[in-house]
């Protein structure tokens, strides 16, 4: 049940509207991860097939609760455009870096609309594990500094 | 444009990287102070009390942050942007939270043998309490401290 039903309120399908961005956002991440592994070396190769693993079970989540309301499911792409060329390591380190600041605004989006606070758990935990992703991949990616105090939130 | 790129798509940019930027994120860049705030974002007492303690927790590390510097000069100029970022969470915490009082009633914290190790802990501390007051605020308190605790989760992580 929502936590509150008041009119403009926060209700379920504000969060929804918010989830299935999020679902897009994960499925955005997902291939772009194939892309980040593929410039990778091999030694490295596993710090990107963790974090795809990661969106994959996050994507797959919100798919089932999203179907479960029999709310809108929004598909993958066939593919998308990057944002920069991925040419090196550190190119993709970066492509990490924006892959999972994109995320990060998706889930904070999702705080801000959520009304069940089953929801705001999984979005909190998951802006969590998304930042430490974030983070590894500045430091790879030779960008600073390397944490952000507000990971997803727009600049005040 | 790199050989790996395929559109026609939209793009990161639009498919993913705008989807979270949409107006109603407007409040949250404002804080949930605003006179002009709408009915999802009427704050009950107990949500703003709660939002008050977190000030304190905050008060709390960025107080943690200044004990381990004076206890390990080294570690306070390797941790002086992760002190500032603390910093910048307090002052964006009490600009949502006008009621809370500007002062820490705790006492200054002791650093310890370890100071590091010390203030890994507080950190993390100061995380899990503001990720489980996100869970129960709504609206842009609970983005506001769910995206607190994910800055200090990355914190944590670069003191490991």
């Amino acid at each position: 049940m929502a936590d509150d039903d008041a009119p403009g309120a926060l209700n379920q399908g504000t969060e929804n509207a918010a989830l299935s961005d999020a679902l897009a956002a994960e499925h955005a991440a997902v291939w772009g991860y194939g892309v980040v592994g593929g410039a990778l070396g091999e030694n490295a190769r596993s710090q990107a097939e963790d974090a795809e693993s990661a969106h994959r079970a996050v994507r797959d989540q919100v798919s089932a609760l999203l179907a479960g309301r029999k709310a809108d499911v929004v598909d993958a792409q066939g593919a998308y455009a990057l944002p920069f060329p991925v040419l090196s390591a550190v190119d993709a380190a970066a492509l990490g870096v924006v892959l999972e600041e994109g995320v990060a605004k998706a889930w904070v989006r999702v705080l801000d609309q959520a009304a069940e606070r089953s929801t705001r758990e999984l979005a909190v935990g998951t802006l969590s594990a998304t930042e430490l992703r974030a983070v590894a991949w500045r430091v790879a990616a030779g960008k600073t500094p390397v944490t952000t105090p507000f990971p997803g939130l727009p600049p005040k | 444009m790199s050989p790996l790129s395929t559109p026609p798509s939209p793009g990161f940019s639009r498919r993913t990287l705008l989807a979270a930027s949409a107006a109603g994120l407007a409040l949250l860049a404002a804080g949930c102070s605003s006179p002009s705030a709408g009915p999802a974002e009427q704050v009950t007492s107990k949500q703003a009390d709660a939002l008050a303690a977190q000030v304190a927790v905050q008060q709390t590390l960025v107080a943690a942050y200044k004990a381990a510097g004076a206890a390990d000069p080294a570690l306070a100029a390797a941790v002086a942007e992760l002190a500032s970022q603390a910093d910048a969470q307090l002052t964006r915490l009490k600009a949502a939270s006008p009621g809370s009082n500007g002062s820490s009633s705790a006492p200054p914290p002791a650093a310890g043998p370890d100071p590091k190790g010390w203030l890994r802990a507080q950190v993390a501390a100061a995380a899990d309490s503001h990720a489980a007051a996100a869970v129960d605020q709504s609206g842009a308190r609970a983005a506001l401290l769910g995206s607190i605790a994910a800055g200090l989760r990355g914190q944590d992580g670069r003191l490991a």
